[in-house]
């Protein structure tokens, strides 16, 4: 399903991802972890080219990316890609003129020119599906954050894609919302989407991943089944991480 | 105030209105609108990241902030007609202001457009649009409310600025108020007369403008 070889990206002089390779079969979840600044936001966003990698390739499905540096991709690719890769960001990026439904409509009916109609009724069916029946005529700024978190999970699964990608999705939450939102994303887990997750939830990452990345100064330093990689690490930089994490777990 | 006085202030206020609401209004409103239209399309061009559009629309912006409208309007006016393109009066003007609103508009709408977070343009890439369409969508209706005081601001402006168009034989509120000035002789009475008038308008907005605003803020709280 997804398929990722060597990938770099450097900003400036900064090189960010060096040399990452993932691997993520259909109906998977892959979790992300590792320390602040480690690259797994630049990863995740490279997944859906809000970042464009300097070198390296990418298959989504049947779409095969290669990139160079200094090459752009023509729009149309760049596109079609991201048609098929649903973005849940940690501070939701609703879009605040448009009504709850609206959002989730957007994409649809603008960028798949879908019928309103059909596009309204299958957001509606998202909306109950996280919880939000009957909040499809508010304005996001009406909502609680945790509300909002679940209509963006709505709005990036209304495109149907092939991948969610999910940025720290409670990260910006109060800790009472925390739960509603990863009960959310678990549930689509067990229904077997296809989903990768930046988080700095253990409970959760061990919980809801089929395998778990650590990365850290640009590469993956460990991965592997979350009871390894989260409860039982081989290599000493991903042991002390572990904790430190553990530490700050209490 | 002579009973002469306030016969001529009788007399001369529906005259005056009329010029008001007959040409110095649509004149307003008329370059106003143009205006938007070339202050949305510089400001696009300054944020397309496509440099010779950059560059049309810096130099443009650069010429009309940097030289007095009242200039602008002689060379349009009676500066070319000596290249042979005569102009009426109206056209003159409407061109001036057009080309003023655009400039200092542009500004605005600039401004309105980099206010918007980068992660409205990132949320409407996610969920594959082209940048067309997340200007569109997303950017430019959020922009429009950032733009709605300050525009509302420039308009007020306009309507008052108008009354250069005056020294281009333009025959809107104040020329009329200097015609009748012209044979009565009263130019205190009359020209306070013509700014009574310019406050009403201005007021009216005001009050519209306030409006706007309180009904706007109800829907860009984020
Ligand atoms: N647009 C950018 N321009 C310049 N540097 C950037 C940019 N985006 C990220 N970086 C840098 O790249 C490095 C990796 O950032 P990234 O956001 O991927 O880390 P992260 O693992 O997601 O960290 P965190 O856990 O804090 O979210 C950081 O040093 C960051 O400052
Ligand atoms: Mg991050």
């Amino acid at each position: 399903m997804l398929e990722i070889r060597n990938l770099h990206k450097a900003f400036g002089s900064l090189e960010v991802l060096k040399g990452i390779d993932v691997d993520l079969e259909k109906g998977k979840v892959l979790v992300i972890i590792g320390p602040s600044g480690s690259g797994k936001t630049t990863l995740l966003r490279c997944m859906n080219l809000l970042e464009l990698p300097d070198q390296g390739s990418m298959k989504l499905s049947d779409r095969k990316l290669e990139f160079k540096s200094g090459r752009k991709l023509p729009t149309r690719e760049v596109t079609e890609l991201r048609k098929r890769t649903g973005m849940v960001f940690q501070s939701y990026n609703l879009f605040p003129h448009k009504t709850v439904i609206e959002n989730i409509m957007e994409g649809p009916v603008i960028v798949q020119k879908k019928d309103r109609a059909a596009a309204r009724a299958h957001a509606q069916e998202l909306l109950t599906k996280v919880g939000l029946a009957d909040r499809g005529d508010y304005y996001p700024h009406q909502l609680s954050g945790g509300q909002q978190q679940r209509v963006g999970i709505a709005r990036a699964m209304a495109m149907e894609p092939d991948v969610l990608l999910f940025d720290e999705p409670t990260s910006a939450l109060d800790p009472e919302l925390v739960g509603e939102v990863l009960r959310v994303i678990k549930q689509l887990a067990q229904e077997g989407r296809t989903m990768v997750i930046v988080t700095h939830e253990m409970k959760f990452a061990a919980d809801v991943a089929d395998h778990v990345i650590l990365m850290d100064g640009g590469y993956i330093i460990e991965q592997g089944p979350p009871q390894q990689v989260i409860n039982n690490p081989q290599s000493p930089r991903a042991q002390q991480f572990m904790n430190r994490i553990a530490g700050e777990d209490i | 105030m002579t009973d002469r006085q306030i016969q001529i202030v009788i007399d001369s206020f529906w005259p005056l209105l009329k010029a008001g609401l007959m040409y110095t209004l649509p004149l307003a409103i008329a370059s106003f609108v143009l205006g938007l239209i070339v202050a949305v399309l510089t400001a696009l061009a300054r944020t397309s990241g496509i440099r010779i559009l950059d560059f049309i629309a810096q130099f443009y912006v650069w010429i009309i902030r940097g030289t007095p409208l009242l200039v602008q309007l002689f060379i349009i006016f009676y500066g070319l007609p000596s290249v042979g393109i005569i102009l009426p009066p109206f056209v003159a003007a409407l061109i001036g202001f057009t080309l003023s609103v655009g400039a200092y508009g542009s500004e605005i709408v600039r401004a309105a457009i980099q206010s918007i977070p980068k992660g409205q343009w990132e949320a409407a890439y996610s969920i594959g649009m082209t940048r067309g369409q997340a200007l569109k969508r997303v950017i430019l209706p959020q922009a429009a409310r950032v733009s709605v005081p300050p525009l509302s601001n420039s308009f007020i402006s306009l309507v008052k600025d108008t009354s250069l168009a005056s020294v281009i034989t333009y025959i809107e509120m104040f020329r009329q108020s200097q015609q009748i000035v012209a044979r009565t002789y009263e130019a205190l009475v009359l020209y306070t007369e013509a700014a009574v008038i310019y406050l009403m308008f201005t007021s009216v907005l005001f009050v519209l403008q306030g409006w706007l605003e309180k009904r706007l803020s109800r829907f860009s709280a984020q």
